[in-house]
């Protein structure tokens, strides 16, 4: 059950990630292009399991 | 070189890039992570992807947190929930209006107080409670003012304040009995400020201000509204009856159980990519900061601007300390926006506990207190988001008169929270 | 266009940032640390002998078992509860390189939680892994954390709540290893470690267990063995032989009753073993520090550290001289070995006697890199890694 719930964490970051690309292409202020890869480094590390 | 020169060296370098970043009206977000890479280039230690990541990872659990509660209140917003509670009290109360007004300022407090962040309250029920209290006849500078004031406080409000979950964890303190520290001076400071901003005030045309509420759909109910609250308390009941029967779920799939409960629930059909979408481009800027701060402060960990901060503040006179509380806490808040818990909290937690207070109390008493730098520049993120919200169209000035009776309740309260935190430790229940 | 261009730079640039990063995460995570075993170990298991749950994880960690020349007590040293305080894992390390029982048993851990090897923490800016210099260069240890991995351990709940006392702790803590005794067997892998070694401790019959730690100064429980009642006495000897023959101050406090999930607490409770826990300073661990580097981490000396100290602030004494990594160690080789001792004046029909391992001052004289064994040197299937 554990590992069900662990799977569902993996899942929202991964559906966290696909929003945050998705809005990455839409953007079209640069500031914003920074901040949303800034903010996607982390949740990409941890769906890669690096940390 | 001593350690006390290389640290100033590296924070002068990381306040001049900021301010850099600042002038070039870059937002705060982006200056705090160039502050950040300079203040690591400087102190010798190159670009280093690997203390910039890692800082970038410190408030993940947190994110995930307000991603899935704020999802849950747009969603509620978007099925017309908030929308029917807010006509609903309107026109059950609309006549007796010290009820109206306690009922809109626990309103305000809950959507901040479940995810931690004022803009969310702001966005989610400050357009509606300021037409409400237009209705009511306050004026537009006056409802600007309780929307923020009361957003502040939200944010401050348990279950989730990031104030004190960042600056406990900073200390290794369990965040646990901030309840009743933190809700009762909310509660208190939120409902001074709904009555003495709003209570007078000639009603205008409540006809016309009931017309201008958004309709919520039909189907709407009650039902619809309370069982994703349900679904949520339940589970932290559950949680917290069962620990060891139950499977562990933590508050991100919480509040994702209770936003699917809501949109399952819609009467209207709903996009649930799309609102998923616009949520994260809402939380953006909030987003951005907590990753941003993350960084920041690793770095000034790494460099050692932290540990002179700290032992800087640790050592300086306890009554300075105490007499300057309502000018350091907001004036950090301003600057690093949650940074400044890890940064300026940390040390003075430290402080505080050394001294035998109750660092919990003290701590919920500074929490009070920082929401007010939500309206100073140079991030002011809340106070311009509220003015837009509300359409208030004066000055930002006059804006910032209006909040100030409040503000000086907030703070009085919260440093006397601190000084006398012994005392009132028996709130804790611990 | 010329959007699209940008967007694509700070993408690469993104990009860039997380692959560097990851493959650090990464490297630290898998780097093996070799340990050469002692002519006197004479055994090696995995933790999951005693409860098979942990098979496979990432806390399934090395069992030494240093087997006496004569029959005795039994003790066992658990390093690496928390492997951000080094001293503990590394003075384990002498233990599991040089030892040699001539009397009793002793069991040595080196990664009690292994998860917790693997990373580090955020915010903290540790440096991944630091090198113990040695005559033949200098071995290469895994920093890591208070807590383990979220990679092994994840999501923490929205309050931890202890088993079986019921008592509220932080979220962070159901993942530290030295909050979560007695452990259950259905918990989260941290609960599932203690449990593992609790099992361990019952059914080898262990006399005394001693978890190793480290504290920073501004925490009130420092340079101090910290007994269960069942170990008051034994404690009390230890304390006072070390202060009186060993030339350093080692206090002595009671587990406290009420606290729950501390090794010193629930082992003695759940077992018949004796739980004893040995502090000594880090000023690395310390919020006031400066500069993070393993520099500050090896040789603890901290000009931010010692301004506090003249402030008041702290609860161990420091100055300029630092608490070098060598003082730390050996003030916990010397105070197994006299609890060793001390053990055996009061049982003398079940002894504990230990060769080979160097005391408080001769690790200062002449540092931990000199007990260090050579991985290139070790005997064929005598090398193992952590």
């Amino acid at each position: 059950m554990e590992l069900v719930v662990t799977i569902i964490y993996y899942c929202l970051v991964g559906f966290v990630s696909v929003l945050l690309i998705y809005n990455l292409i839409k953007t079209t202020e640069w500031q914003k292009e920074v901040l949303y890869i800034i903010v996607l480094i982390p949740f990409l590390l941890r769906l890669f399991m690096l940390k | 070189m001593d350690m006390t020169t290389y640290a100033l060296i590296v924070l002068g370098v990381m306040v001049l890039f900021y301010a850099g970043a600042k002038l070039l009206k870059l937002s705060t977000e982006i200056s705090m992570f160039i502050a950040a890479a300079a203040g690591c280039v400087a102190g010798g230690f190159g670009f280093s992807a690997r203390h910039i990541a890692e800082g970038a990872m410190t408030y993940l659990d947190i994110n995930l947190i307000f991603i899935t509660a704020t999802l849950f209140m747009n969603i509620l917003k978007e099925s017309g929930g908030v929308a029917f509670v807010v006509r609903g009290m309107f026109r059950r109360f609309r006549r007796q209006r010290a009820i109206l007004l306690v009922l809109l300022t626990i309103l305000l407090l809950i959507p901040g107080a479940l995810t931690g962040a004022g803009s969310v309250t702001v966005l989610i029920a400050g357009g509606m409670v300021s037409t409400v209290l237009l209705g009511l006849g306050v004026p537009k500078v006056k409802t600007a003012a309780i929307v923020f004031i009361v957003a502040g406080l939200s944010a401050a409000a348990p279950p989730i304040s990031l104030w004190a979950m960042m600056t406990a964890a900073g200390v290794n303190m369990p965040y646990v009995g901030f309840f009743w520290p933190l809700m009762l001076p909310c509660l208190v400071a939120g409902l001074l400020t709904m009555f003495i901003l709003g209570w007078r005030g000639a009603p205008a045309d409540l006809e016309r201000a009931l017309e201008e509420l958004p309709v919520p759909p039909a189907g709407m109910n009650w039902l619809k509204i309370i069982l994703p609250f349900v679904v949520f308390l339940g589970l932290i009941v559950v949680g917290r009856t069962w620990p060891h029967e139950t499977v562990v779920t933590g508050l991100p799939l919480m509040f994702l159980c209770a936003a699917l409960t809501s949109y399952v629930l819609s009467p209207q059909k709903m996009d649930l990519f799309q609102i998923s979408q616009k949520t994260i481009e809402q939380l953006l800027p909030l987003l951005g900061t907590l990753t941003c701060v993350g960084i920041l402060v690793q770095i000034m960990t790494l460099t050692g601007v932290r540990g002179l901060l700290a032992v800087t503040t640790v050592t300086l006179p306890v009554a300075l300390v105490f007499a300057t509380l309502f000018i350091i806490l907001p004036v950090s808040e301003a600057v690093l926006m949650w940074g400044a818990a890890p940064v300026i909290g940390v040390p003075l937690i430290l402080l505080f506990n050394t001294m035998g207070l109750n660092p919990i109390v003290a701590l919920a008493g500074m929490s009070i207190i920082w929401p007010l730098g939500d309206a100073l520049p140079p991030t002011a993120i809340i106070g311009r988001l509220t003015v837009d919200v509300t359409g208030y169209q004066g000055s930002y000035g006059q804006f910032l008169k209006a909040c100030l009776i409040p503000a000086v309740i907030m703070m009085i309260i919260g440093t006397l929270m601190v000084v006398y935190s012994k005392q009132l430790g028996f709130l804790t229940g611990l | 266009m010329k959007a699209s261009i940008r967007k694509l730079g700070f993408s690469i640039a993104g990009l860039v940032l997380l692959v560097v990063s990851g493959l650090s995460f990464y490297e630290s995570r898998h780097l093996k640390e070799p340990v050469v075993l002692s002519d006197g170990v004479t055994q090696v298991m995995k933790l999951s002998k005693y409860f098979p749950d942990i098979e496979g994880t990432a806390n399934d960690c090395n069992i030494y078992v240093l087997e006496g020349k004569e029959p005795g007590a039994t003790l066992c040293i658990l390093g690496g509860t928390h492997p951000e305080e080094p001293a503990g894992r590394l003075a384990a390390w002498l233990f599991a390189e040089n030892g040699v029982m001539m009397k009793g048993r002793l069991i040595v851990v080196l990664s009690a939680n292994r998860s917790a090897t693997t990373v580090t923490r955020v915010g903290g800016a540790y440096p991944p892994d630091f090198i113990i210099p040695s005559p033949w260069g200098g071995q290469t240890f895994r920093l890591g954390d208070r807590w383990s991995n979220p990679l092994d351990q994840w999501p923490d709940p929205e309050v931890y709540i202890h088993y079986p006392s019921g008592q509220y702790l932080a979220y962070l803590d159901s993942r530290n290893l030295n909050r979560c005794w007695p452990g259950r067997p259905n918990g989260t892998l941290t609960e599932k470690t203690a449990y593992a070694f609790l099992e361990m401790i019952k059914k080898e019959k262990v006399d005394v267990v001693i978890d190793l730690h480290e504290a920073e100064l501004q925490y009130p429980v420092i340079s101090t063995i910290v007994t269960h009642e069942k170990g008051q006495e034994l404690a009390a000897v230890v304390s006072m032989t070390l202060t009186d023959l060993e030339g350093f101050k080692m206090g002595l406090e009671f587990s406290p009753k009420n606290l729950h999930g501390l090794s010193h607490r629930e082992i003695g409770d759940y077992s018949d073993a004796i739980s004893l826990l040995f502090e000594a300073p880090e000023p690395f661990l310390d919020a006031t520090r400066g500069k993070t580097t393993t520099d500050q981490l090896l040789t603890g000396k901290d000009e931010f550290v010692v301004k506090a100290g003249k402030h008041g602030l702290l609860f161990e004494k420091i100055d300029e001289k630092g608490w070098p990594i060598d003082v730390r160690v050996g003030r916990h080789t010397s105070a197994i070995l006299q609890t060793m001792a001390s053990w055996t004046e009061v049982h003398p029909e079940r002894p504990l006697l230990c060769d080979n391992v160097p005391r408080y001052a001769e690790v200062i004289e002449k540092g931990i890199g000199k007990f260090l064994q050579d991985p290139a040197h070790g005997k064929p299937g005598r090398v193992l890694f952590e």
